[in-house]
């Protein structure tokens, strides 16, 4: 049984078929990845998994309890958390308010008595944004942004966190610092879904990567066989599947 | 039969002028995202100068539509797109809630102003006396007019938005600007055009409303906003829909004239009949999807210190004793309701300057407070206080339900909703024809406040007391909440907030304020009667608490300030009628230039003043994301 299981879900937009039953789960321990090129359908997938896309067909179960017919914070208080791939953050509050919030809602329905402003300062210092902590979100730079959005999505003290390209705006040594934090959370037993342009990134974090293309699944499996599969070089150069690998794309 | 036969053609006629004012205001949203309240005022203003061409300047019938529908509206529905609609585009829809209803005070000021009520008139329908007897129902000609020409304007819409250029243009402005522009279309063109035409069928439906109801400001105003019941059954967007709509509404109330008791309770429900429609249609709308994909801030006030707060209560309270001492008599009573308003407003600092909701029907929980104190030993005792904030907030949390799980215009229009509804079945019931209810001033700690300084000392002590009230609000968890929900609703959800509930929640406390503030406004007049919360008193509300600046206490203070003693002192200079609504009409029309009314107009100054340096300007909010491009063709290759 897994934390989450997406079953068969295909959405709809209009003509287009955004998603096209796609099946995938997410385990406890571990970071799966999601990649695909651009309008594969990695975000709506999300949409989906979150509830704020309701699937045209399709289901989504945690634990094998089928939430589809559940609000978006119903889905949440079972213990799912995001970030977003167009920043969702709470602009006119800084970092630390963004993650106090967070940390605040949670209370309020976990009733678990933690005091969310300890909770507020172990997240910041282990996200390592104390130092900005005092910032109004909407004046930092993206990459920053998107550390806080972590942060709050941590606060929410969540059993399942999707990460919607939460790399990207990080340098050479941010990014190789928040793969190491993606690993420790995975140690902890906590179950990634993470979603990430960054490839050297995901074949660093991911123990099994799943790949979108045109709202289809087109490969599943361990890094190692996701480089070599022809089909995702193909997705993502466009090219005919005996072209060459794209050392930048995928990295062999 | 025949009487069943003959209340169907009435409201097949009613109908009919519904369908034509309704399918003007969603000619308007469809091609110009923008929901134009003033819609229903355009209408009246235009009955008004058709009246004064053909009656008064004893112009023929024809030439005075031709300059009426095809010179007047066109030419001042274009004006208002140029002038005002140019600045709110791309916008909150805050801002085009403030400007629109700004445009239909004003307009309501104007017209009061140029045609004084006092005077009686009447507009003739046309070729007056002339019937036809279909099926033994006498029908006259002005009947059979109005519905030839819904159904003209019916086909006319339909050919001109999905068979030409002009009109796929007009739809496609609507859907992406800037990629409209880059076609070749020219979108300032096709706004104007849209909003020329919408103004055009609100006229056409006020020249037609007209002379079937008496030619009243308010009366006529009010009827096109019914016509807004209609729209929503296509919820703003399909034309088909909204005739339907409109023939639906227009039955129910020609049936509701036939067949309800002429006495009680049930007669006084056909007037808020619309209302109740449009609350039966918003409960049968699909709750809206969250949106996602934005970046919002930028708009939060500095948050006053609890020692400056401290310090600027004494002072308040020093000054109001001193300029209470002084002034006598109305200069006095001016005073007071400045604070009592002042308080009231403060409701609404927390509802939409803190929340991002929006209340059309304050006024109504003013009403729904002061009554019910008044029940209650006369409202002198912290009881009816009590009383009055539970029933206002219970009420307020019941009407706010359905409109929550829609997106903010809807809650908006449901507010209004209710304030008529509330105007023709509550407080007229309460108040009967003209009657007041009184409320006796309290003691407390055995000091009596009956004397006019001593209450006018009490008001300003209750201004700062509710103020720090909505301030703790301000810096706790709660205001922490309302901010994030405002910045993101989507976010909230995925972290387990349960939005709807959180929304009731800052919607009854408001409406809680805002019932105690009825009890403070109540005891100061010593009565009130049911003039004192129609429906366009809200409005007037809203929009002066919006000039003075609705996300800080210091803008609840200067629009109560300005609502009570501004227009006072202004009504001694300026002797015209409507001077209130068109006074806070124009000044809200100027709110898409600043949101943050004039406390943030003077505390930008005063930032800028002491060089402190500004939030930089390359944040989030200031560079472009860049969105994922959805990729919807496959490759070619």
């Amino acid at each position: 049984m897994s934390l989450l299981s997406v079953e068969e879900v295909s959405v709809r937009f209009g003509g287009v078929m955004a998603l096209q039953d796609v099946d995938l789960s997410a385990d406890p321990g571990r970071v799966t990845g999601l990649i695909g090129p651009n309008g594969a359908g990695k975000t709506t997938l999300f949409n989906v998994i979150t509830g704020l896309q309701d699937p045209t067909s399709g289901k989504v179960l945690i634990e094998d309890r089928d939430v589809s017919g559940m609000k978006a914070h119903q889905r949440a208080r079972l213990g799912l958390a995001r970030t977003f791939q167009r920043l969702e953050v709470f602009g006119s509050l800084t970092a630390r308010e963004n993650v106090l919030v967070a940390a605040e809602i949670r209370r309020r329905w976990a009733k678990d008595g933690s005091n969310p402003k300890e909770v507020t300062e172990a997240i910041l210092e282990r996200v390592g944004i104390t130092g900005a902590a005092n910032e109004r979100v909407d004046a930092m730079p993206t990459g920053l942004a998107r550390l806080v959005e972590l942060a709050r999505a941590l606060a929410a003290n969540p059993r399942l966190l999707l990460l919607d390209e939460p790399g990207s705006g990080l340098d050479t040594q941010e990014t190789e610092a928040f793969g190491d934090l993606l690993l420790e959370l995975a140690q902890e037993g906590l179950a990634i879904l993470l979603v990430e342009h960054d490839v050297e990134l995901v074949m660093r974090v991911c123990e099994l990567i799943h790949v979108l293309d045109f709202g289809k699944k087109i490969a599943e499996g361990p890094p190692s066989e996701i480089k070599a599969d022809p089909r995702v070089q193909a997705a993502y150069l466009g090219a005919d599947e005996d072209a060459a690998p794209d050392e930048e794309v995928v990295p062999s | 039969m025949t009487e069943f036969l003959a209340f169907t053609i009435t409201g097949i006629v009613t109908g009919a002028v519904y369908a034509i004012a309704a399918s003007g205001l969603v000619v308007t949203y469809t091609t110009s995202g923008i929901f134009n309240f003033a819609h229903g005022a355009i209408g009246m203003v235009m009955a008004f100068l058709y009246w004064q061409l053909r009656v008064h300047m004893h112009w023929p019938a024809p030439l005075a539509l031709i300059a009426v529908l095809f010179v007047a509206a066109p030419l001042f529905g274009a004006l208002i797109e140029r002038v005002l609609m140019r600045n709110v585009r791309g916008s909150d829809t805050g801002v085009a809630l403030m400007v629109t209803l700004g445009l239909l005070l004003a307009l309501i000021g104007v017209a009061f102003w140029r045609w004084k009520q006092t005077e009686p008139r009447a507009l003739p329908e046309f070729f007056a006396g002339h019937s036809v007897r279909i099926l033994s129902v006498n029908l006259s000609w002005h009947e059979l007019i109005s519905i030839g020409v819904a159904i003209v304007v019916a086909i006319f819409l339909r050919v001109l938005l999905y068979r030409t250029r002009t009109g796929v243009a007009m739809r496609a402005v609507v859907d992406d600007r800037d990629l409209t522009a880059l076609n070749g279309g020219n979108p300032s063109r096709m706004s104007a055009l849209s909003w020329a035409l919408g103004s055009m069928l609100a006229a056409l439906a006020g020249v037609l409303l007209a002379p079937k109801l008496s030619l009243n400001v308010l009366v006529l105003t009010f009827l096109v906003i019914d016509a807004y019941a209609a729209a929503i059954v296509g919820q703003l967007k399909s034309l088909p829909l909204t005739f339907v709509g409109a023939l639906a509404l227009g039955l129910g109330e020609a049936y509701a004239v036939g067949y309800l008791p002429t006495s009680g309770f049930l007669s006084h429900i056909k007037p808020a009949l619309p209302m109740l429609f449009l609350f039966a249609v918003l409960l049968f709308l699909p709750q809206v999807r969250l949106r996602v994909g934005r970046v919002v801030g930028g708009r939060s006030v500095r948050v006053p210190g609890w020692r400056e707060v401290g310090i600027t209560g004494v002072l308040l309270v020093g000054a109001t004793w001193i300029l209470a001492t002084i002034f006598t008599g109305p200069d006095l009573a001016t005073l007071g309701q400045g604070l009592a308003l002042g308080i009231i407003m403060l409701s609404l600092v927390l509802l939409a300057g803190y929340g991002g909701q929006t209340s059309l029907c304050q006024m109504t929980f003013v009403g729904i407070g002061a009554v019910v104190a008044a029940k209650i030993s006369h409202g002198s005792s912290p009881l009816g206080l009590l009383a009055a904030a539970g029933a206002a907030g219970a009420v307020g949390a019941v009407i706010s339900l359905p409109a929550l799980r829609l997106t903010g215009l809807y809650l908006a229009l449901s507010t209004l909703a209710f304030a008529v509804l509330a105007d023709n079945l509550f407080f007229l019931q309460v108040f009967g024809g003209g009657g007041g209810k009184n409320l006796h001033r309290p003691s407390i700690l055995g000091i009596s406040f009956n004397g006019d300084v001593a209450y006018t000392v009490l008001l300003a002590v209750v201004f700062m007391l509710l103020a720090a009230f909505v301030l703790a609000i301000r810096r706790g968890p709660f205001g922490r909440l309302l901010s994030a929900m405002k910045d993101s609703p989507a976010a909230c959800a995925t972290l387990g907030l349960d939005l709807t509930r959180t929304k009731v929640g800052v919607f009854a406390l408001s409406a809680a304020m805002a019932g105690i503030g009825g009890v403070f406004f109540g005891q100061l007049r010593g009565s009130v009667g049911s003039t004192d919360f129609y429906y366009v008193q809200s409005l007037v509300l809203l929009l002066m608490v919006t000039i003075g600046g609705i996300m800080t206490v210091s803008g609840a203070f200067l629009g109560g300030i300005l609502l009570g003693p501004g227009f006072y002192v202004l009504a001694k200079i300026i002797h015209i009628d409507g001077l209130t609504f068109l006074g806070a009409g124009l000044g809200a029309m100027t709110i898409a230039r600043s949101p943050n009314g004039i406390v943030g107009q003077v505390s930008g100054f005063v930032d800028r003043f002491r060089r402190r340096p500004a939030a930089p300007e390359d944040g989030i909010t200031g560079v472009e994301v860049t969105e994922e491009v959805e990729r919807v063709v496959a490759p070619v290759g």
